[in-house]
């Protein structure tokens, strides 16, 4: 929209503002307080990862790929380590399936609780942000149990995973998520029950169910809409067909119904972690021997893998050309499509207070738009 | 317009204020010290008898933060380059493939990971002989 007639006002959502979902900007038009046109900006964060990777052996390229995106990373550890294998020929063991499984609904419900927080945050509700963020520590004290670190785990590895559970892991993880159980219903009373989020969510940011499918949505906004997809149930991969689960869907297109499938996911991931105590097999290597770091070479063939992470459909396209090196890896992020396409279409006719509340609702990371 | 009162969503948020009786679940750092775990990937450790100055660790070290150096003191009689590792800190991402591919075991990390120096050269660090 042309900014000429002396009413309408242009301003910078971001890169330095609490309201936004990382190093991004949004140029909003202004009438008011109602945005009349948004566009998106990138490019305060790229690190050229992709072309980072051509230049590193398939070992050094897997310390790469967790930082594509900060809040979760195991999803991207779980790809490459998948794409290799599925380019090598490598198969990995039962246990080291569970395992992987274990750690990417960690994973999962570490980032629904960082999102709980940036959603509530972008409301005012500071609370349940100061509520759910400890709650994640407590997930990321039992990563650095396992992994040896906090938030970058580096822990899911071509041919498998690259420590053993340390005593009394799962016993440990049984107890928490008992607590997060019992935690998820204190969230109902302050945040999913609360009537200012309700006031604020239902009917703001509707999607439009039929560009959904089209244009390329994934994660909770197809969800969200009532469409029932998930890279899990639709293209099972590791032992996700032996696992049962239910993919929650609502039928508001809004902020709210977003919310709601989160929260049910949030239900669905501890379900999914008790059934993997349980059925995790005692013996297996959690490692299959791998050519040295030097003679590691991949194929000249290609591949694309998908895993479901907490914001939608992750996928990575590898293409190897018989050297130790990757030719090309491409990554398809939820971010890109909804930060972009999505974002800039729902923001047009919205308050500006909105702008945050959206934004976090489409689960938004900037860093994987710029890897 | 019509006006349909949520009491249920305006009370339930007041529920937070039971929290004020209950204990704090931060800690006061630095008098209380956050218990450490066994495996945590911090500072290097680098046992001088074993290490054999092969250079694997700075072969496949991404970040280029490993620098085989000369040192005079006595090193393993089995250390053919008589070198041994040096780790820029500036650059290291504490991933630990160095430590997967040393032969001996030699190099290691340890719990401790707090750093603090207006120097950038005492970046550049020689991992403890342990």
């Amino acid at each position: 929209m042309e900014n000429n007639d002396n009413r309408l006002i242009k301003i910078y959502h971001g890169p330095q503002h609490p309201g936004i979902t990382g190093n991004m900007s949004m140029e909003l038009d202004l009438l008011g307080e109602t945005i009349k046109g948004a566009r998106t900006h990138v490019g305060y964060l790229h690190r050229g990862f992709e072309k980072l990777i051509e230049r590193r052996t398939i070992i050094q390229a897997f310390t790469i790929v967790c930082r594509i995106c900060v809040p979760e990373p195991d999803p991207n550890e779980e790809n490459f380590a998948r794409a290799v294998e599925g380019l090598a020929g490598i198969e990995i063991s039962q246990r080291a399936k569970y395992i992987r499984v274990m750690v990417l609904e960690m994973a999962r419900l570490a980032a629904q609780m960082l999102w709980m927080g940036g959603q509530s945050g972008s409301i005012g509700l500071g609370v349940v942000g100061q509520w759910s963020v400890y709650d994640r520590d407590l997930i990321l004290d039992l990563f650095e149990e396992l992994t040896g670190g906090r938030v970058y785990h580096m822990y899911i590895y071509p041919g498998g995973v690259r420590r053993e559970l340390p005593n009394g892991f799962l016993e440990k993880l049984a107890q928490l998520l008992d607590y997060l159980e019992g935690r998820l219903l204190a969230y109902d009373s302050i945040f999913f029950e609360n009537s200012t989020f309700k006031k604020r969510a239902i009917g703001v940011g509707v999607v439009n169910r039929d560009e959904a499918l089209k244009n390329g949505y994934v994660g909770q906004v197809l969800r969200g809409c009532g469409i029932e997809r998930d890279v899990r149930r639709d293209n099972p991969y590791l032992v996700y067909d032996k696992l049962d689960f239910e993919i929650p869907t609502y039928e508001g297109c809004d902020v709210y119904s977003r919310a709601l499938v989160r929260r049910g996911e949030m239900v669905e991931s501890i379900k999914i972690l008790r059934q993997v105590i349980a059925q995790m097999p005692s013996e297996g290597a959690i490692m299959q021997k791998l050519p040295k770091h030097r003679k590691f070479k991949l194929p000249k063939e290609d591949i694309y893998v998908a895993t479901e992470s907490a914001r939608g459909e992750f996928g990575y396209y590898m293409a190897g050309d018989g050297s130790e090196f990757i030719r090309r890896m491409q990554v398809k992020g939820p971010s890109l499509i909804h930060g972009f396409t999505l974002l800039e279409n729902l923001l047009v006719d919205e308050e500006l207070s909105n702008v945050a509340l959206i934004m976090n609702s489409l689960g938004i990371c900037p860093p994987e738009m710029e890897r | 317009m019509q006006f349909s009162p949520d009491i249920k969503g305006t009370l339930s948020p007041f529920l937070a204020v039971k929290k004020l009786f209950e204990h704090p679940k931060t800690i006061c750092y630095p008098e209380v010290k956050k218990e450490q775990i066994d495996g945590y990937r911090g500072f290097h450790t680098n046992l001088l008898a074993d290490c054999i100055g092969c250079a694997n660790c700075q072969d496949v070290c991404m970040n280029e933060a490993i620098d085989m150096v000369t040192i005079a003191k006595d090193v393993n009689p089995k250390n053919a380059s008589g070198c041994i590792p040096r780790i820029d800190y500036g650059r290291c991402c504490w991933c630990s493939l160095c430590t997967d591919v040393c032969p001996p075991n030699s190099l290691k990390l340890e719990n401790e990971c707090i750093w603090a120096d207006d120097k950038a050269d005492n970046f550049l660090y020689f991992p403890k002989d342990k």
